[in-house]
């Protein structure tokens, strides 16, 4: 792979890295014919976030690698570490860098990048990657019950009130209100801790579509570099969601890149918020996250109940029914365009007190439940889910 | 003046004499040389220099001309004596070290001689505090033999363009090499770190390149650790000259202006790192 970026680009791109350095600790770079992915993870398989740069975002963009492009696309894996400091400083990046060339050099085993300064002054740095599968998280954001779109600055602005220090965050979406207050587990911390609760009216947003009427708590500090990068670049960002459990996905999109953020979110059966109109557990057509979901259809039951991670492996108990599927059979979610390759055996519908999946079906759900992502990885390539060289994550997919 | 009127009955006994009307003019430029504790000093009808090494692989002289002092009086042809620079520079900033318009803490130093300790008057509106350093024997500093004939390789940058690559400098990597050619890459500078290299190259032909002269093409490398407290010298400084002589011994030498636009000059020399394989 061969690319160069001009001026403000690099602070983009830059911005991009500092946004996926909150996510994770490896960087997946994934150069492909539609452009150039960089992804990243987090290490409980519950936070997802790419950017993908079209061949626009470029000067020149060439995703082979090797002589006349002989060796095809190499995807890598860098450590974000040693990629952060190159883009650290984004003041000075806008300042004094020309433009910054990415190429990917197979034989040395390092992905060079090269900024080329004012006043002549040309900075290279060879950093060693290892060769990987693409990492890749899909999801069918067109079958999201839920829709808001807004300026990510009115996002910022609601998620400026919680503290730096907030892990969590709840969102609740009825047809009169939106509700975002912080999340807290733990009775004891109610006390002293301070809440914090925002309220607006769907007008405020852009675009407003309630399917569901639901409560989602996902971690904020991994969307914060996100909505960073989004207000800085002046994108709207849509949220896709539906009930708690599924997936959510904060994604923006121009000419010339596109960007998404999609976070497990968590499932409490405690809750008794005002949104939670069914009973535990719910019936299938609401489960699966919407009026009238297709994917009901062939009777695959399991839902997804991607869970939340941070400290430590947590089990919380799934409203969803499922019992745990353990072994190598990943449950499957849902059904889209085809690809049917995660399907189970139809399950029974067992009621709470379940013990939830562990952080292991954590991740294969949050991969498995999603269908290609829109305009990209939609090719006959099986979507590689999260990194089979993964050496920690045995026996997963 | 306050100061002067105090020391008037004891002048006699003093072999140095120097005054400041900012103090800021030497502490300043000690701050770049502050990786150790103990400094020598060694004062001449010239003016003052201030040395400080580290493993006998580097060293650092500070000058202050005796142009830059109000008042510089010396006795002898040579004055020396060796001092903890860090108890020093506290005493010079005893009064704090920000900057407030117009508001300038003023300084007179005296040294009685062999064996009296370093007397230091400073004042600032109207308040004065009296410090007394202890003072040992001055050891001699290294002379890294360092001479203009010997020099192989020479260029001057602006130090501006070197700041930010010090500042980025992959601190996983021990040595910092060092690349000087009459071809390219010109003027090199590399890292070898635990993500990676590294490389910052400065053509001949820069706006950031006051002098390139580069006789014969020479790679050498520089513990890190010894280079690092440099940054602080080249924060300082307007211009910096780089030179290498044919043993390898580098030599930086910073330009740094004062609070009044004066001239002082820092500089650096540093032993070679023990030959190792050269990685690209």
């Amino acid at each position: 792979m061969n690319c160069i970026i001009e001026g403000n680009g690099v602070k983009v791109f830059g911005k991009a890295i500092h946004a996926l350095a909150r996510i994770g600790d490896e960087l997946w770079l994934d150069p492909m014919v539609k452009g150039l992915a960089v992804r990243s993870v987090n290490s409980a398989h519950s936070a997802y976030a790419c950017f993908c740069f079209s061949p626009l975002f470029f000067q020149r963009y060439c995703p082979n690698t090797g002589p006349a492009g002989a060796c095809g696309t190499v995807k890598c894996k860098l450590v974000m570490k040693s990629l952060l400091p190159l883009f650290r400083c984004l003041a000075t990046i806008e300042r004094n860098v020309d433009c910054c060339q990415i190429s990917i050099n197979l034989p040395d085993n390092r992905v060079i990048f090269q900024f080329h300064c004012r006043h002549g002054i040309t900075k290279t740095h060879n950093l060693g990657f290892q060769e990987s599968e693409a990492l890749q998280a899909v999801f069918s954001s067109h079958l999201c019950p839920n829709v808001l779109k807004a300026q990510a600055r009115l996002l910022g602005d609601m998620v400026m009130h919680f503290p730096v220090s907030q892990e969590e965050i709840t969102l609740s979406m009825s047809p009169l209100r939106v509700n975002l207050k912080n999340y807290y587990e733990e009775d004891k911390d109610r006390i002293k801790a301070m809440h914090t609760k925002m309220s607006l009216d769907p007008s405020e947003f852009d675009y407003f579509q309630v399917g569901v009427d639901s409560d989602i708590t996902f971690c904020l500090k991994e969307l914060r570099g996100f909505l960073s990068f989004a207000e800085s670049y002046g994108l709207p960002v849509s949220v896709h969601f539906g009930a708690a459990g599924k997936p959510v996905s904060f994604s923006m999109e121009d000419m010339v890149l596109e960007a998404n953020v999609v976070l497990a979110t968590l499932v409490d059966p405690e809750s008794k918020t005002l949104s939670q109109a069914t009973d535990v557990p719910p019936p299938a057509a609401l489960r699966c996250g919407g009026v009238g979901e297709p994917m009901e259809k062939d009777g695959d039951a399991a839902p997804p109940q991607a869970q939340r991670f941070p400290s430590g492996n947590e089990l919380v108990v799934s409203s969803q029914g499922s019992p745990v599927t353990g072994g190598a059979a990943p449950p499957c979610v849902t059904r889209t365009e085809g690809f049917d390759r995660l399907r189970t055996p139809p399950q029974a519908h067992a009621g709470p007190g379940i013990t939830a999946p562990d952080s292991s079906e954590v991740h294969s759900l949050l991969f498995g439940a999603m269908s290609c992502e829109q305009g990209f990885g939609r090719s006959s390539v099986l979507p590689s889910l999260v990194c089979s060289s993964d050496t920690e994550d045995d026996g997963r997919l | 003046m306050l100061l002067s009127t105090h020391s008037q009955t004891v002048d006699d006994n003093y072999v140095l004499v120097a005054s400041l009307d900012n103090v800021r003019n030497l502490s300043n430029i000690l701050k770049a040389i502050t990786f150790k504790d103990h400094a020598i000093f060694n004062a001449t009808p010239n003016g003052l220099k201030v040395t400080v090494e580290d493993s006998k692989c580097l060293q650092a002289n500070a000058f202050i001309q005796a142009e830059i002092f109000q008042e510089f009086t010396i006795k002898e042809d040579s004055v020396g004596f060796q001092i903890n620079l860090t108890v020093l520079l506290d005493c010079l900033t005893i009064f704090g070290g920000s900057t407030v318009a117009g508001v300038t803490t003023a300084l007179r130093m005296c040294y009685n001689g062999y064996g009296y300790p370093l007397t230091l008057f400073l004042e600032e509106g109207g308040v004065v505090t009296v410090c007394k350093i202890n003072t040992q024997e001055p050891e001699e500093p290294i002379d890294f033999e360092f001479c203009s004939t010997n020099v192989t390789n020479k260029v001057i940058l602006q130090s501006e363009s070197l700041k930010e690559a010090f500042s980025e400098l992959d601190m996983t990597s021990e040595v910092l090499q060092i690349t000087m050619s009459p071809s390219q890459p010109y003027f090199r500078l590399s890292t070898f770190g635990n993500s990676g290299n590294a490389h910052y190259d400065y053509p001949k032909d820069s706006d950031m390149m006051e002098l390139f002269q580069c006789s014969k093409t020479q790679t050498n490398r520089y513990r890190m650790s010894l280079l690092k407290p440099s940054t602080k010298a080249l924060a300082l400084s307007c211009k910096v000259s780089v030179r290498t002589d044919s043993r390898g011994f580098l030599s930086l030498q910073y330009l740094v202006r004062n609070d009044d636009g004066q001239i002082c000059f820092v500089e650096y020399y540093c032993c070679p790192d023990e030959e190792a394989e050269e990685e690209y």
